[in-house]
C-alpha cells in the first residue's frame, strides 16, 4: 500500500513537471504582447485577453489552413495504412525475387537524414508540375519506410496456417489480404495512423516550400507567417496558434492511445 | 502471437554477402548514370552578361506574381489598389511567405523553376541569388536612393533589382535614466559613450550599461558600425582582397571587448527576439544598438507613455571620425524565369516612387529607399524616424560576394571568442583573415 | 492463436519451404507480390530513391547554390568533399558534440521512459489515461512553441533555476554557458522524446507473463531482482526497438539547438545535422551532401551494433 502511494506521488510530481511548459503556453496565449515581452516574465496573466485567439478566428482564415492540414494529414494517413500494409504483406508472406533488396532499401532510407534529399525532391515535384497542389503535399509522404517496417513486422507474426487455409478455400491473394490479414491489423494500423498523422500535422519545411500560394498553406506555415517576423516575434499569436495546433493531436491520442500501445505491443515486440 | 525481428535480422545477415554485392552493383549503376549526366564540367567564365530588359511604355498588363515576406506580404495586397486603378488590365497576385526559412524557399523555387515574377530579397542575399535574376533596366531610376542599398544590388558590376525599404542600426537609449546618470545630452564619441554606460550602471541602477552583440548569428554584423566608424574597411577598394587584420578593426573590437571585461555589457544575454526590448523597458539594460523594428516592440513592452522615456542617436565614433552604421533592408527583384517581366518592372517602378513610398511608410513603418520621400512631414516630423534618416547618410553594406555569408559565420564565432573568453582581437582577426583568404571572394 | 492445420495446407507449406511447387504458381505468387508492392515502389522510387541517388551523386561534385539553374555544369571532384570534411575542425567538433548528445541522451531517455512505464504498469488504476496523455503531450508539441516556452524556463533567472534555488544551489546559465548548453539540450530532448519510448515500453511490459513474476516472487525474489532477472530479459527486444528508433532520431539531432542556441555558445551544441544545415545555407551543396552521407554511415553502423548487442541469446 505504501509502495502504491509512493508510486502515485512520483508520477504526480513527474507529470506536473512535464506539463509545466504546457501550462505556461496556455497562460501565455492569453497574455498581451507587452506582458510577454516583460522581464522578468510573469506567471499569471495580469490582463487576460482572448485577442490572440481572436486574431486566428477573426482576421485570419484559420478554417482554410485547418482544412488544408486536415486533408493532407488524412490522405497521408490513409495512403500509409493501405500501401504500407500491402507491401508489408508482400514482404512478410509472399516470395518474390528482389524481396530482400527491397526490404534493405526500406531500412536504409529510414536512416538517411531528410535534409539531403530536400532540393532534389522539390525538383522532382516541380518537374511533375505539382507545385502548389495537394498531391505535392501528400504524395512524397504517402508510403513511408517506417510504416513498411512496422506492418511487415506485424504481419510476419500472423500464422501462415491461417493464410494457407484461406488459400485452400480458393481465396485469391487480394481476398486473403483484405479478409484475413487486414482485419487482424487493427492495432498496428492505429499506431501507424498516429505516427503518420503527427508527422504530417507538424511538418513545416516541405509545405512551406511546396505551397506557393496562401490558399495551400497548412497550419504550421500559417503559424510561422503570422507570428514570426524578421526581427520580432508576436508571442501571443504564436502561443495561441500553437495551442490550436496541438489540441486536435492530443484529442487523437486520447482517442487512440489504447490501440496505440496495443499496436506497438504486437509489433516488433514479443 | 510472437514477432521476433532479430531472428529475421540474423537470417538476413547470413545472406548478407550476396545481398550487399547485389545492392552495391545497383547503387554503382545508379550513381554512374547520374554522374554521366552531371559530369559536363563547369565552364570557368562567369555568368554571361545578361542584357537588361527594356520597359515598354503604356500601362502594365497581364498577370504579375509577387512574393513578399511577413508584414510586407500581409500589407501589400490591399496597398496595391492604386496600381490596379492606374493599370486596369493587370492582375497582381501577392503571396505572403513566412520570414522563417524564406531564403530556403526562394532557393528551392529557383532549383525547381517555379519562381514568381517578383521576389523580395534581403540586401545580404543578393550575391547568391544573382544568377537567377534579371538585370535592372536602364529606365529604373535609382539615382535618388540611398547609395549603400543601391550598391547591395550590384553583383559583379551588374545591378539586379531595386531597393524597396531600408534599415540601419542606431543607439536606443533611456532619456530618464541618462539624466539620472548625470548626462544632459547623448555623447557622440567612444569615450563619452563608455562613460555613459558606466554611469548608467553605477548611478542609474541599471544591471548593465549597454547591450552589445556578443555571440550568435549576426554578432559580427552587429559590431560592424564600430569597426566602420573607426575607419576600417572589410576589403580593399577594388574588392579583390579581404582586409580583416587591419589595426582599425582590431582596435574597434578591443574597444567593444572592454565593455564585457568591465561588466558593462552582458556576455550571455537572452537572445530571444524582443528580449532586449523587455530589458530596455524595465531599465535593466538602458542602451542598445538596433533597427527600426524595435521602436514598435519597445512601445509595446514599455506600455502607455513609454515613447517619451527613450530616444535614438546615431552610433558613436572615435573623436574626429564619422559615425558609420550598417545598412540593410530588402530589394525587389525580377527572376529570370518571370513570365511577365515587363509588367513586373512597372510594378517595381511604382512601388519605389517617392510618393508611393510615403504611403507605404504610413502602412507598414518601412523606411523609404528614396531620399525624396523623407521630406514628407510623416517622416520628417517624427523625431525617432529622423534619427534613422540622419544615420542613413553615413552607412555601408558588407560586400555582395558569394563567400560573405560563410566568412560572416566564421567571424561570428570569433567575435564570440573575443567577447566571452577574452581571446585577443588581433589574434582573432588574423585567424579570420586566414579563413577569408582561403575562401576567397567567390566565383564572381 | 490455435489453428488446426489441415494436412493439405501443411503439404503446400512443405512444398513452399523446399522452394518447390509448380513454376507457374511461383510465378503467379511473385506477380501478385509485385502488384502488392507496386504502389509503394512507385512512390518510393520517384520521391525517395531518385532524390537519394541524386544527392549521393551531388556529394561527389562541387555543386553550389549558384549552380541550381544549371546543375549539370559542375565538376566531378570524386572524394574531395569527404576529404575536406574530415579536415574541417568545425565538422570534427560537431561529431564530438553529436557523440556527447547521443552517449548521454539515449541511456537517459531510456531510463526515464522505462521508469515511467514501470510505474504506470505497477498496477495503478486511477488516472492511468491522464498520466499517459500527460507524459505523451511533449511529443505532439511543435518545436516553435517548445522553444518559446523553454527559453523562459532555462533563463538564468528562469523557472528551472528558481526550483534549483529552493534546494539551496544556484543554477547555471543553461543556454549561455558552453558547459551547460549541451546538458540543457539533452534535458529538452529527454522531455520531448520520453513519451514515445514510454508508450513502446508500456507495450513491452504488457507482454511479460504474470505467472513468471509470481513464480519468482514465490521463490523469494525481491521486486528489484524480479525486475532485473525476469522483466528486463523479456524486454530485450523492446529495448532494442527503442534504442534503434532513438539513435536514428538522436544522431540527426538538430531542432533543439536550432531553435534554442543556434549551435552555440562557442559551437558547443553544433551537431552534425546542424553543420550540414549551415553548409546548405552557405550554398555548399556538395559538402553538405557529403556530410549527410557520413552521418548516414554512422547511423547505419550504430544500428547494426545495437542489433548485435541486444540480440536475444535464445
Amino acid at each position: 500500500m505504501r509502495a502504491r502511494i509512493f508510486t502515485y506521488l512520483v508520477l504526480i510530481v513527474a507529470v506536473v513537471a512535464t506539463l509545466v511548459p504546457f501550462v505556461w503556453m496556455l497562460l501565455g496565449s492569453i497574455k498581451t504582447q507587452g506582458e510577454l515581452l516583460r522581464r522578468p516574465p510573469t506567471w499569471w496573466p495580469e490582463q487576460p485577453t482572448l485577442d490572440n485567439f481572436g486574431t486566428w478566428f477573426g482576421e485570419l482564415d484559420i478554417g482554410r489552413f485547418f482544412l488544408n492540414s486536415l486533408v493532407v494529414a488524412a490522405f497521408t494517413v490513409l495512403g500509409n495504412l493501405l500501401f504500407c500494409s500491402m507491401v508489408g504483406y508482400a514482404l512478410a508472406k509472399l516470395e518474390f525475387p528482389g524481396k530482400r533488396a527491397l526490404f534493405l532499401l526500406v531500412m536504409v532510407t529510414l536512416m538517411v537524414p531528410g535534409l539531403v534529399t530536400f532540393v532534389p525532391l522539390f525538383v522532382v515535384v516541380s518537374k511533375l508540375g505539382m507545385v502548389s497542389t495537394y498531391p505535392a503535399l501528400i504524395l512524397p509522404f504517402l508510403a513511408g519506410p517506417l510504416g513498411v517496417f512496422l506492418m511487415r513486422q506485424f504481419i510476419m507474426g500472423i500464422p501462415d496456417a491461417l493464410i494457407e487455409a484461406a488459400r485452400i478455400d480458393g481465396a485469391g491473394e487480394v481476398r486473403i489480404f483484405a479478409r484475413v490479414v487486414l482485419p487482424l491489423c487493427g492495432a498496428p494500423l492505429a499506431t501507424l495512423a498516429i505516427l503518420t498523422f503527427l508527422g504530417s500535422w507538424n511538418n513545416f519545411l516541405w509545405p512551406l516550400v511546396v505551397a506557393q500560394n496562401e490558399d495551400m498553406y497548412t497550419l504550421p506555415v500559417a503559424l510561422s507567417l503570422y507570428s514570426t517576423g524578421q526581427n520580432a516575434t508576436n508571442y501571443g499569436v504564436l502561443l495561441a496558434g500553437s495551442v490550436l495546433v496541438i489540441t486536435p493531436v492530443l484529442a487523437l491520442f486520447v482517442a487512440l492511445q489504447r490501440y496505440f500501445i496495443q499496436g506497438i505491443a504486437l509489433t516488433g515486440v514479443k | 502471437m510472437r514477432l521476433d525481428y532479430h531472428c529475421e535480422f540474423r537470417t538476413r545477415a547470413d545472406e548478407g554477402v550476396g545481398m550487399t554485392r547485389k545492392l552495391s552493383t545497383l547503387t554503382a549503376v545508379m550513381v554512374a548514370s547520374v554522374l554521366a549526366v552531371a559530369a559536363c564540367g563547369r565552364s570557368d567564365e562567369g555568368p554571361a552578361d545578361k542584357p537588361a530588359d527594356s520597359i515598354s511604355s503604356g500601362p502594365a498588363t497581364g498577370t504579375i506574381n509577387i512574393w513578399a515576406q511577413g508584414t510586407e506580404g500581409e500589407a501589400l495586397n490591399d496597398f496595391l489598389k492604386g496600381f490596379r486603378d492606374a493599370n486596369p488590365d493587370v492582375t497582381v497576385n501577392v503571396t505572403a511567405i513566412p520570414w522563417d526559412q524564406a531564403q530556403n524557399k526562394y532557393q528551392t523555387a529557383i532549383a525547381g523553376g517555379t519562381t514568381p515574377d517578383i521576389g523580395m530579397l534581403g540586401t545580404d542575399w543578393m550575391a547568391s541569388f544573382a544568377n537567377a535574376l534579371r538585370a535592372t533596366p536602364k529606365q529604373v531610376d535609382t539615382s535618388g536612393m540611398y547609395p549603400a542599398n543601391v550598391e547591395s544590388t550590384n553583383v559583379g558590376g551588374t545591378h539586379y533589382g531595386v531597393p524597396w525599404y531600408v534599415e540601419t542600426r542606431v543607439i536606443f537609449y533611456r532619456t530618464d535614466l541618462m539624466q539620472k546618470a548625470g548626462f544632459s545630452s547623448f555623447p557622440t564619441d567612444w569615450e563619452g559613450f563608455k562613460q555613459l554606460a558606466k554611469a548608467m550602471k553605477e548611478k542609474a541602477g541599471a544591471q548593465y550599461g549597454v547591450a552589445l552583440p556578443s555571440s550568435g548569428w549576426n554578432a559580427f554584423f552587429g559590431d560592424l558600425p564600430f569597426i566602420w566608424s573607426n575607419g576600417a574597411e572589410l576589403m580593399n577598394a577594388d574588392q579583390t582582397k579581404w582586409t580583416f587584420d587591419r589595426p582599425e578593426t582590431v582596435e574597434a573590437l578591443a574597444y567593444l571587448r572592454s565593455f564585457f571585461d568591465e561588466g558593462l555589457a552582458n556576455k550571455s544575454p537572452d537572445d530571444q527576439p524582443g528580449a532586449t526590448a523587455g530589458a530596455f523597458a524595465n531599465g535593466s539594460v538602458p542602451m542598445f544598438l538596433s533597427g527600426p523594428w524595435d521602436v514598435g516592440q519597445i512601445a509595446k513592452a514599455g506600455g502607455a507613455g513609454f515613447e517619451d522615456k527613450f530616444a535614438l542617436a546615431p552610433v558613436p565614433a572615435p573623436p574626429g571620425k564619422t559615425p558609420i552604421s550598417s545598412a540593410a533592408g530588402a530589394n525587389l527583384v525580377v527572376f529570370d524565369k518571370a513570365k511577365n517581366p515587363d509588367a513586373a518592372w512597372k510594378l517595381i517602378q511604382w512601388l519605389t516612387e517617392p510618393r508611393t513610398q510615403v504611403e507605404w511608410f504610413k502602412a507598414t513603418a518601412d523606411l523609404p529607399s528614396q531620399k525624396a520621400a523623407w521630406s514628407d512631414p510623416a517622416l520628417a516630423n517624427d523625431p525617432k524616424v529622423s534619427v534613422f534618416g540622419k544615420q542613413l547618410d553615413n552607412v555601408k553594406t558588407p560586400p555582395t560576394l558569394t563567400t560573405w555569408t560563410q566568412i560572416a559565420a566564421a567571424a561570428d564565432t570569433l567575435v564570440e571568442k573575443i567577447m566571452k573568453t577574452g581571446m585577443d582581437p588581433a589574434q582573432a582577426m588574423k585567424e579570420l583573415q586566414a579563413t577569408a583568404d582561403s575562401l576567397g571572394t567567390g566565383t564572381r | 492463436m490455435a489453428v488446426v492445420q489441415i494436412p493439405a495446407a501443411r503439404a503446400a507449406q512443405r512444398a513452399r519451404s523446399r522452394g518447390g511447387g509448380p513454376v507457374g504458381s511461383r510465378r503467379r505468387t511473385a506477380l501478385v507480390a509485385y502488384l502488392f508492392a507496386l504502389p509503394f515502389v512507385l512512390i518510393f522510387a520517384v520521391f525517395m530513391l531518385f532524390p537519394l541517388v541524386s544527392s549521393l551523386g551531388i556529394s561527389f561534385t562541387d555543386l553550389t547554390n549558384r549552380d541550381v539553374t544549371n546543375p549539370f555544369a559542375v565538376n566531378v571532384v570524386g572524394l574531395e568533399q569527404y576529404q575536406r570534411l574530415f579536415q574541417n575542425t568545425q565538422f570534427l567538433r560537431s561529431m564530438l558534440n553529436t557523440a556527447y548528445f547521443v552517449a548521454i541522451g539515449i541511456p537517459l531517455t531510456m531510463v526515464v521512459a522505462l521508469a515511467l512505464a514501470v510505474a504506470l504498469n505497477s498496477g495503478i488504476t486511477r488516472f492511468r489515461t491522464a498520466f499517459r496523455v500527460g507524459f505523451y503531450a511533449p511529443v505532439v508539441t511543435s518545436i516553435v512553441a517548445v522553444a518559446v516556452v523553454w527559453r523562459f524556463i532555462l533563463q538564468p533567472d528562469g523557472l528551472l533555476n528558481t526550483v534549483i534555488g529552493w534546494l539551496g544551489v544556484s543554477g547555471p546559465d543553461w543556454l549561455g554557458d558552453p558547459h551547460w548548453s549541451m546538458p540543457a539540450m539533452i534535458l529538452l530532448a529527454v522531455w520531448r522524446n520520453m513519451g514515445t519510448l514510454m508508450v513502446i515500453f508500456l507495450a513491452g511490459l504488457q507482454t511479460v507473463p504474470r505467472e513468471l513474476l509470481e513464480a519468482a516472487e514465490v521463490d523469494g525474489a525481491s521486486s528489484w531482482q524480479r525486475f532485473v532477472r525476469v522483466t528486463l530479459p523479456i524486454l530485450r527486444p523492446t529495448l532494442l526497438l527503442g534504442a534503434v528508433l532513438l539513435s536514428v532520431g538522436y544522431l540527426q539531432f538538430f531542432e533543439e539547438p536550432f531553435v534554442m542556441t543556434r549551435g552555440g555558445p562557442l559551437d558547443s551544441t553544433l551537431s552534425i545535422s546542424y553543420f550540414t544545415y549551415n553548409q546548405f545555407g552557405f550554398g555548399n551543396y556538395g559538402l553538405a551532401s557529403a556530410a549527410s552521407y557520413v552521418l548516414f554511415v554512422v547511423i547505419a553502423a550504430l544500428s547494426v551494433i545495437q542489433f548485435r548487442a541486444f540480440r536475444s541469446k535464445d
